[in-house]
């Protein structure tokens, strides 16, 4: 664990957990995501809550997998997983691709969308999470627990 | 992810343990509904009592073929689903698309 100021914190102190580069499979996301989940035990985390964090990992992971880089486990996805003083749990994850528009991401609840198969993850992101935020054009995506 | 699949009367019952998350486990599933549904059976029963965890891909793997045994005259038929899939199918709107049972006994009679 180092302990580091972030700039443009504000001087908060952020504890860095994790720091991965990883290449851009299936295999790397369930062990990046498994990985966040050890530590959030570790962490002491409640379990409902570590359960929400969980699945928005492996879901913002699976998006840069299979939209940041096409599947293609040549790139790399890139994961943080940091804590602040406050004990709110940050997670970023940064991908290769062009990045994405939110605003034009379907309501997977319109009856229309109900048996599609694909079009959730963000939404269920924004669900589980308490902040969320795009950069980089979307290919980057900044995740806040509190 | 164990995937077990046998037929019990009238429904095939899937036995799920592990994450359903994308990669193997739901391209394992995935393949396991196919061979169900190209063998005839359309009434299926998938428990999901030792499933911690589904995805997206693992819902959308779970509508789609709801819809296609439904459109063959039968139906998939959720058994113990854990207090977060639950809470998981609710977020995304689909909870209320599948009838869930308290056991496998229950679900598969349910299809007589």
């Amino acid at each position: 664990m180092v302990d580091k100021p972030v700039p443009g914190s504000r001087s908060r102190a952020f504890s860095e957990l994790l720091n991965l580069s990883m290449p851009a499979s299936p295999e790397s996301v369930a062990a990046i995501t498994d990985a966040i989940s050890k530590i959030l035990v570790e962490l002491e985390i409640p379990e409902s809550k570590r359960f929400e964090i969980d699945l928005a990992v492996q879901e913002a992971l699976a998006n840069a997998v299979v939209h940041g880089c096409n599947g293609d486990p040549s790139k790399s996805i890139r994961c943080r997983l940091n804590k602040d003083e406050a004990g709110h749990i940050v997670i970023t994850v940064t991908d290769p691709g062009p990045g994405f528009t939110p605003e034009t991401l379907k309501d997977p609840h319109q009856p229309e969308n109900l048996y599609g198969d694909h079009g959730r993850g963000v939404y269920l992101i924004r669900q589980l999470m308490d902040e969320v935020q795009f950069d980089r054009g979307g290919s980057e995506i900044k995740m806040w627990k509190y | 992810m164990d995937i077990n699949v046998r037929k019990r009367s009238q429904a095939q019952l899937i036995q799920l343990r592990g994450p359903l998350r994308m990669g193997p486990a739901v391209d394992g599933l995935r393949q396991a509904l196919e061979e169900v549904l190209n063998g005839g059976d359309t009434r299926i029963v998938i428990n999901l009592a030792e499933v911690p965890m589904i995805d997206s891909s693992g819902i959308g793997l779970l509508v789609r073929f709801l819809a296609s045994s439904k459109q063959r005259g039968g139906s998939i038929k959720l058994v113990q689903p854990s207090k977060f899939a639950v809470q998981t199918l609710r977020l995304v709107g689909v909870l209320n698309l599948f009838e869930i049972f308290e056991n496998d006994d229950a679900a598969v009679e349910s299809f007589v």
